[in-house]
């Protein structure tokens, strides 16, 4: 009986986060770029991580060979980007005010994932930590935290197209 | 270039000015460089669609202009050094001060702020051309004489960097 429980609780825990992986992706496909870069969110253990399948057009250095620093920045500011539009409860689009990223292996040539971490979710601001990972998840490429700004009705919003 | 050491002066500049377009990412995006005039680097990229940020607004991925700070940068260390040791990016520190939109060119400025053995200090701003405020800002470290195996040398000599 308490095992029907338990796997009924799985299911239902499985199903969540089924919802949530889809959730991450509707919002990775409104990101032009994104598709660009072939973005998938995927289901983890540890909630929602995004993957970056690895393609020649990536490389910024082709005697090691190594991804371009840009690409995995991009990586990390796009994950945040939907991690902190998905911790809010009106699931406002964000915009990126500024991000510090540490480089700290060679990427290589092979896909990439990254997983964040809300330091800081607050009204206006959110404040992501994101980490990057090639083989081994223990031993990050890359690490970067990104500050976001949400609009407040339209005050902080600089809508000036074409400015 | 594993074997180059110090080319001729203006040699070396202009190796890394052709390699920097032939990067394969820095191609993807369709970067150019500009000019290289002394330690400082102008480079441009041309906005299209799949870089936008939003489907149905034409404003540009804050990513691009990541990568185009990253890039420019990179060549601001070669500039400045004059010669083609490999480097790698070690931090990027970027503001976006507003929105860049399409329609308009970016134009990334890098300086070399400081060179020492191991590493580079660079700073750089993203302009959309015309505008004579950036867009961004950038701060960024490299790490030089990155030869294969990249950060063994920054490993060994943690302790002087952290």
């Amino acid at each position: 009986m308490s095992d029907n429980v338990s796997s009924a609780q799985a299911s239902a825990d499985s199903q969540v986060g089924k919802n949530e992986c889809t959730a991450w992706q509707t919002l990775l496909q409104r990101i032009p770029y994104s598709g660009h870069l072939g973005l998938e969110a995927q289901q983890c253990d540890a909630g929602i991580l995004i993957h970056l399948p690895y393609r020649e057009a990536f490389i910024g250095n082709f005697m090691l060979p190594a991804l371009h620093g840009g690409v995995i920045g991009a990586l990390i500011e796009i994950t945040a980007r939907v991690a902190a539009q998905r911790e809010d409860t009106q699931t406002r689009c964000p915009r990126i005010l500024g991000s510090n990223i540490n480089y700290l292996r060679s990427a290589q040539a092979q896909p990439t994932f990254a997983i964040a971490e809300i330091v800081r979710q607050g009204r206006r601001t959110s404040l992501v930590q994101v980490s990057c990972w090639q083989g081994d998840k223990t031993a990050p490429i890359a690490s970067g935290r990104v500050q976001l700004l949400f609009a407040t009705s339209g005050a902080n919003q600089d809508d000036s197209h074409e400015g | 270039m594993t074997e180059s050491k110090k080319v001729q002066l203006s040699d070396a500049v202009e190796t890394a000015r052709r390699f920097t377009e032939q990067v394969p990412h820095n191609s993807d995006l369709g970067m150019q460089v500009v000019s290289v005039d002394g330690s400082k680097v102008c480079m441009r990229l041309t906005p299209q669609a799949w870089m936008f940020s939003d489907i149905g607004r034409s404003e540009i991925c804050t990513s691009i202009l990541y990568s185009l700070a990253d890039s420019a940068s990179g060549l601001a260390v070669f500039a400045e050094a004059q010669e083609l040791t490999p480097i790698a990016t070690l931090s990027l520190h970027m503001d976006y001060m507003k929105p860049a939109y399409a329609g308009r060119a970016l134009l990334a400025v890098a300086i070399c702020r400081h060179l020492i053995d191991d590493i580079a200090f660079i700073h750089c701003d993203i302009f959309s051309e015309g505008d004579s405020q950036p867009v961004a800002t950038g701060s960024a470290t490299f790490i030089r004489n990155t030869w294969g195996q990249r950060f063994k040398v920054a490993e060994s000599k943690k302790e002087g960097y952290e």
